[in-house]
């Protein structure tokens, strides 16, 4: 049996495993980070309030004027069709056709990096929203009236949006297997994925109401909106400003579920880079557990790669559930019902380290691939060469190994640094008096510290 | 703060002690594995060029391997030497360097290039779509 994390269906290469004395290092520089955060602990939240600035009306109308708007959705509507087309008439070769490398590293990977960056820039471009809008004005049109729609479950909150963030890799890392051997998903099967959730989102829109089911249950707008509470651009009343970096998200987790996103996101990149590394023997073990109970080799695997995705989804929620339970031990804590969303969006930075971790070497590369051959031959039957690169490769040699292991330690350390400070800077509004928050910090001090040497530790095993 | 300064230290010296401890168990945990594995199946470890002189042969039976996927580690700049034989005629590929060369039933191909791209790499039957090595160029 093999098991191959998905990057290896796409990628030529892998990751070296970060040598021990980097990990020595990292995990060194995060223990010092971490008691320098403690000692130079500010008295007052400066979070809490994002301080948003405009960035000019003239700037904002140009940008959310109707034909800009619509030429961003026509975009969105556009690629989401090509990818389709290619996934279900283009080549079953994974590395070869546009759907994959589209649809799984430039949007789930691009998108998080640059919304941290740049702000919600998934929303113009998302297509079902796109889609949405123009049927709700259509309905408007024609009815005179506005659309009726269902009122949300509001104590479902972002819960759709977590299961579907579950689903989603689920189908990118553990669906895509043949015989017992981890083979990735295809083409055609990320087509009709594709085909199907369209259908599932445009249906909850028309249920819902576009906007509130972005907000809620879309699992990429939720999902890429997450990472985009980090960054400094932000949209207030139709206008773009400027606003305090992290404040954002003190505010995002208000929502039910919003931390079952985030833990999510951690869960299932840690699976992904665990499954070579760190469980690989546990993972083939139970795979030989269930064949001698008489399971297919497919199913098999399928349900033992499930179980272990479901195994870090719990794992990272009774860590960070441990750290805000030990906060209620602190006199004047507010009930756990408050601090257990409380403190989610702390978690947002890990989770987008983890992702830069995993997979900046992967994204560096395939982003070759995707803006030379893929746009040039998005079939990937040889016949076309629309931009005259089809013929193109990618070249590996762009980044040393020495330059990734940099990257993926540092972004670690940085995503430590910046969760800490937003779990110090809610530490007090919860409580008044600055060292007792200090004190209920020791606990989420600790829940940091073991994310990052956990995600540390998996580098130092990856493709063992 | 003076609880607070007792306690943070400790845990400070916790968190870093399980860390090296887990450092230190994985690292050895993994060297005995390659003993091991090279101890009782010569030729299945990991090895290198360098080291031995003699240009390890990937011996291709039905289609696979024998003894498994073979593990081949270099360091940058060294020179990368090894032999397929095969049993079946199918297209050798080195992923990454993207080289490739057909094998004839019963014939042997060679390869011989620098090491010059870092990471994990994969060699394939192409046609089968069979891993037949994996090549770690170290920085």
């Amino acid at each position: 049996m093999s098991l191959l994390p998905f990057a290896h269906a796409l990628a030529a290469r892998q990751d070296l495993p970060i040598p021990a004395w980097l990990f020595a290092w990292g995990a060194s520089i995060v223990l010092i980070a971490s008691f320098v955060a403690l000692a130079a602990a500010w008295r007052k939240p400066r979070l809490e309030e994002a301080h948003w600035r405009s960035l000019g009306a003239g700037l904002s109308r140009a940008l959310f004027s109707s034909p800009v708007q619509a030429l961003c959705g026509l975009v969105g509507v556009f690629l989401l069709g090509v990818a389709i087309y290619a996934g279900l008439r283009g080549t079953e070769a994974p590395d070869r056709n546009f759907a994959l490398t589209f649809l799984f590293v430039t949007t789930w990977l691009g998108f998080p990096f640059f919304s941290a960056l740049l702000g919600d820039v998934f929303r113009p471009f998302n297509p079902w929203r796109a889609v949405g809008r123009v049927a709700g004005a259509g309905f408007r049109a024609i009815a005179g009236q506005r659309p009726a729609h269902l009122a949300y479950p509001e104590r479902l909150g972002r819960w759709p949006a977590a299961v579907g963030l579950l689903a989603v890799v689920w189908l990118e890392v553990v669906y895509g297997s043949s015989g017992g051997v981890a083979v990735g998903l295809d083409p055609h099967a990320a087509a009709t994925a594709a085909l199907v959730y369209s259908g599932y989102t445009l249906a909850m829109m028309a249920l819902f109401g576009t906007e509130e089911w972005c907000e809620r249950g879309e699992i990429f707008s939720v999902y890429f909106g997450m990472f985009s509470q980090l960054g400094c651009f932000g949209v207030e009343d139709g206008k773009l400003g400027r606003r305090r970096p992290l404040a954002a998200a003190s505010h995002w987790a208000t929502l039910p579920g919003s931390a079952a996103v985030v833990i999510a996101s951690i869960a299932t990149t840690s699976f992904d880079g665990a499954q070579e590394g760190a469980f690989k023997s546990a993972i083939e073990s139970t795979f030989d557990w269930l064949v001698d109970r008489g399971l297919g080799l497919t199913a098999a695997l399928r349900l033992t790669d499930t179980i272990f995705i479901l195994l870090c989804f719990a794992g990272v929620a009774l860590v960070y559930l441990l750290g805000v339970r030990g906060m209620r031990t602190i006199r004047g804590a507010p009930s756990l019902a408050m601090l257990r969303p409380g403190f989610a969006h702390t978690l947002i930075p890990i989770a987008l380290a983890y992702l830069v971790a995993h997979y900046f070497s992967l994204f560096v590369f395939q982003e070759q691939a995707q803006f030379a051959y893929l746009l040039s031959d998005p079939l990937g039957t040889g016949t076309t060469d629309l931009f005259g690169t089809a013929s193109a490769g990618v070249d590996y040699r762009v980044l040393s190994a020495n330059a990734i292991w940099y990257v993926q330690v540092g972004a670690l350390v940085v995503g430590h640094v910046l969760g800490l400070t937003m779990a110090h800077d809610r530490a007090l509004v919860y409580w008044p008096d600055y060292r007792d928050a200090t004190r209920s910090q020791y606990w989420m001090l600790a829940v940091m510290v073991a994310f990052t040497c956990f995600g540390l530790y998996l580098l130092s095993v990856a493709n063992g | 703060m003076k609880h607070a300064n007792k306690v943070v230290p400790a845990l400070v010296a916790l968190v870093a002690m399980a860390g090296l401890a887990s450092c230190g168990s994985g690292d050895e945990s993994k060297t005995e594995a390659v003993s091991g594995s090279s101890a009782s199946r010569p030729g299945d470890g990991p090895e290198s060029a360098s080291m031995g002189g003699k240009v390890p042969t990937i011996v291709i039976r039905n289609g696979e391997p024998v003894g498994g996927v073979r593990e081949l580690e270099y360091d940058a700049g060294d020179q990368i030497r090894f032999e397929v034989s095969s049993d079946v005629a199918d297209e050798v590929h080195v992923h990454g360097y993207d080289l490739m060369q057909d094998v004839p039933a019963g014939g042997t191909v060679s390869f011989d290039f620098p090491a010059e791209i870092e990471g994990i790499f994969e060699a394939e039957l192409e046609g089968r779509k069979e891993q037949i090595a994996e090549i770690r160029v170290n920085p």
